[in-house]
């Protein structure tokens, strides 16, 4: 079992990168739904016995995560008629080499860290640390609000996979909760970022520094 | 007894403070019962009525109330409750509604809510009820500063004032909550054994210093002082200072000081009294000066405390004693004579509107009453016999020589502070020679000095009682005596008993003789004058042609020496067009004394303060982006402290 969920924090993390060095707002989303995907089918590879309960949240997960955020992000995406280039603030290469950068870090951190020695051989934590970095990047990095969601999305996916560490421990109650808590978020940023564009005609967060004070 | 009259009093200034506005002839008599009743107290327990506490079961901020007079605190509330009537009788006139309106009836409800603030510093014996009667006091002292609110220099003052009253009183939110924490419990009261809490007296020494206006800390004094309305001034010069010795004595008697405070506090006292003379000197604003002078002061006060703290620390020497019993005197003389003081600078001011001393000039003519009771305190305050501030300085002095003669250490603080006092008494004399006959003397300079018109009754009379009140103290001292014993008594336990010194009784005969001769030499000089018949002329004519008042001394060029002696610590600033060629056209010269302290010092450092948090505020962007990197940044650095502090 173990390498296959090794193989999916793998193709999380190499989505991780792609979505750094992304230049189009659509290929963003893109690797967003296909982490949020991947993620959402490690707990039934996690535990042995697949309670139905279990299957249930898992596959609200990959549709709440695969299907719909990406849905509402592209929707309000057309809505308000946003060019589908990123604009970054740190460039694609920079950001890039950020992000390995960051991933490298997780490792060595992670190997640091005293965990249980059951979880020390797999990838989860680093892959973990790597995806909230790689939000932060996403989040610091990029001007359009739609990107800034995205890395939003990222960085919930590392704690997500931090917080699977203690799948026997967390009752599945709290991670249904979260997942709804992420989707009725995005879910009203799709509202507001449509409201942002009608009274301001841009989307351009450099542009929202009025209130400051 | 005590207790029935201070009820009367806080009925009477509470009173006052809500009719105040409206009704300005019940206001007045109500502050007079109301001072009147407090000082009839305070003069009770003075006179041999046992010292008066009152605990009520009352909770205010979850405290008991717990109200105490004792010799202390009726010593410094007799000064409260006399200036306080009086000036509220001199304000009547001199800051009526018909000259402002706007500022009389708000002037009227803050001087009762500062009377009674003042006496109830003087009355809490719980430190949480005495920080909030400390805060009302300073607030109350803001607004009456601040009357005449237009002005532009009076607003500047206003705020110098609240910030370094506010400065001081975060000091003493930190000594009063440190004994709290110590002594488990906000109630305060003699307390000698702890030896862990004597570090406290220098935050005490800070947060009352400010308020005392001692050298360094004096920096809100002279502008307040000055800009304020001259009744204010008065108060706040004769009584609002007292309040922060009457904190330091208070709690360096309840207290347990440190071995050095005798020396720290009299060094202090003898700087604020040369450096604060030789600041009043340099002035060229009357009530400048006079605030100055006030500086001075209250270092002579200090230095007999700094001899009492020195004589307590040596086995409660006698001549502790009497430099403690100098300083509380000096405490009434100083209220009574720099009172009187700032009330002829405020009759000066409504004759001729100005305190530019150099525009003023022959008042004499115009304004006799007032020129001689001014006078009058101009002789008190320069301490020349037979007046009152030479009693007081008087004691002071024998203090510091018995303590010189002693073979202690004590000789080494004491014969320093008497040379420099007697230095500053020296300078006094000068800087108070200047401002008479700047002032008085000479011809008038300006239109508005020639139309001088004299006061009226009810900013005469308070200046009468005051001039009284010097004459009476100073040929008179004897009288004192056992009031003033009493409240020493109260400081130190051990100084209660004993007749009065041996220098005291012959200094009273000395008084009075020196009374008598300069009467009879007064009279003589009179008559001969009179006899040989009088021919009014130029005072300054110097041989000219065609004389003009211009050409008469300047306040700035009778002081130029002395403040050439002391030009390190003035840097006055000077602008100088000289006359050119043979047929000079205009010329000028025009010399200023900054606040050394405030903009040289001060203002510097708050420059740079504000340069700082100017780059800090560079942070705030208002990008999202920014905080978010922040935010990890903050991250990482935490994460860095618990793995590199967190391994062994």
């Amino acid at each position: 079992m173990s390498e296959y969920i090794n193989l999916l924090i793998g193709i999380a993390m190499g989505l991780n990168l792609l979505a750094l060095g992304s230049s189009r707002l659509p290929t963003l989303i893109m690797a967003v739904a296909l982490q949020g995907m991947a993620l959402g089918l490690m707990p039934l590879l996690m535990e042995t016995e697949a309670d139905w309960r279990l299957v249930l949240v898992a596959l609200a997960t990959v549709a709440g995560k695969g299907l719909l955020i990406p849905t509402l992000l592209r929707k309000a995406m057309r809505a308000a008629h946003i060019d589908r280039e990123v604009e970054p603030f740190i460039g694609f290469v920079p950001s890039l080499l950020l992000g390995a950068g960051g991933t490298i870090a997780a490792v060595a951190l992670a190997r640091s860290l005293p965990l249980l020695p059951e979880h020390s051989g797999s990838l989860l934590v680093p892959g973990s640390l790597a995806s909230v970095f790689t939000g932060f990047v996403l989040l610091i990095g990029r001007a359009k609000a739609i990107s800034q969601v995205c890395g939003y999305l990222i960085l919930e996916n590392g704690i997500y996979l931090f917080g699977l560490l203690l799948i026997h421990y967390t009752p599945l109650m709290v991670e249904a909760g979260i997942l709804l808590d992420v989707t009725v978020g995005v879910f009203i940023i799709g509202i507001i970022v449509d409201r942002i564009q009608r009274a301001f005609d841009s989307l351009d967060t450099r542009k929202l520094t009025a209130l400051r004070e | 007894m005590p207790g029935l009259f201070l009820l009367v009093a806080a009925t009477g200034l509470g009173a006052s403070i809500a009719f105040g506005p409206r009704c300005a002839r019940l206001w007045l008599g109500l502050t007079l019962v109301g001072t009147a009743a407090a000082l009839t107290a305070a003069l009770g327990v003075l006179t041999g009525t046992p010292e008066w506490t009152w605990r009520s079961g009352f909770l205010v901020g979850g405290e008991a109330l717990y109200f105490r007079l004792d010799g202390l605190s009726a010593w410094f509330l007799v000064l409260v409750s006399v200036v306080g009537g009086l000036g509220a009788v001199y304000s009547r006139e001199y800051w009526s509604d018909a000259h402002n309106p706007a500022s009389a009836p708000r002037g009227r409800a803050w001087w009762s809510a500062l009377v009674l603030s003042m006496g109830l510093v003087l009355l809490c014996s719980n430190g949480l009820h005495f920080l909030i009667a400390w805060e009302i006091f300073a607030l109350a002292a803001y607004f009456l500063i601040t009357l005449d609110r237009a002005q532009r220099a009076v607003r500047t003052a206003g705020w110098v004032y609240l910030a370094a009253s506010h400065a001081g009183t975060v000091c003493l939110f930190a000594f009063f909550g440190l004994l709290a924490a110590h002594t488990g419990g906000w109630e305060l009261g003699p307390l000698r054994d702890p030896g862990e809490l004597k570090p406290l007296f220098w935050l005490a020494l800070a947060g009352f210093g400010v308020k005392a206006g001692l050298f360094p800390l004096h920096i809100w004094l002279p502008s307040a002082h000055a800009n304020a309305p001259s009744h204010v001034s008065a108060i706040m010069s004769g009584v609002a200072i007292k309040m922060g010795i009457y904190g330091i004595i208070r709690f360096s008697g309840w207290l347990p000081v440190p071995a050095t405070a005798g020396w720290v506090v009299m060094g202090l006292g003898a700087v604020s009294a040369v450096l604060g003379i030789a600041f009043a000197l340099a002035q060229n604003d009357l009530k400048r000066l006079l605030a100055y002078c006030s500086v001075e002061n209250i270092g002579i006060i200090l230095v007999g405390l700094g001899a009492a703290l020195l004589g307590r620390a040596q086995g409660n020497a006698a001549w502790g004693r009497l430099a403690l019993a100098g300083a509380l005197l000096h405490v009434w003389n100083h209220g009574a004579f720099k009172s009187l003081l700032f009330f002829g600078a405020g009759s000066v001011v409504q004759a001729t509107g100005t305190r530019e001393m150099s525009r003023l000039g022959g008042l004499w003519r115009a304004l006799p009453w007032t020129t001689a009771l001014f006078a009058l305190g101009v002789l008190a305050v320069c301490g020349l016999p037979p007046l009152n501030g030479f009693v007081s300085e008087w004691l002071v002095y024998l203090g510091l020589f018995d303590a010189a003669t002693q073979r202690a250490a004590s000789v080494w603080a004491a014969l320093p502070a008497a040379i420099l006092l007697a230095m500053a008494g020296a300078m006094a004399l000068a800087g108070f020679a200047k401002a008479a006959a700047v002032v008085f003397l000479g011809a008038p300079r300006t239109q508005a000095a020639e139309r001088a018109q004299e006061c009226g009754g009810l900013m005469r009379s308070p200046m009468l009682v005051l001039a009284g009140g010097c004459v009476i103290l100073g040929l008179a001292p004897m009288l004192f005596w056992p009031t003033l014993a009493r409240a020493v008594g109260s400081w130190n336990p051990n100084w209660t008993a004993g007749a009065a010194p041996a220098p005291l009784t012959a200094l009273s005969a000395a008084q009075i003789a020196v009374a008598l001769l300069a009467g009879g030499a007064g009279v003589w000089l009179w008559r001969k004058v009179r006899g040989n018949g009088l021919r009014r002329a130029l005072t300054w004519d110097c041989g000219y042609a065609g004389p003009t008042a211009r050409m008469q001394y300047t306040s700035a060029s009778f002081a130029g020496i002395v403040t050439g002696w002391f030009g390190w610590l003035l840097q006055p600033e000077r602008q100088l067009r000289r006359p050119r060629g043979p047929l000079p056209a205009a010329a000028s010269e025009f010399v200023r004394v900054p606040e050394t302290v405030l903009e040289r010092v001060l203002g510097p450092v708050g420059t740079c303060v504000m340069r700082v948090s100017e780059t800090a505020l560079r942070l705030q962007q208002g990008r999202l982006q920014a905080y978010i990197l922040y935010v990890l940044a903050g991250l990482i650095a935490m994460g860095m402290l618990v793995l590199l502090g967190g391994q062994p």
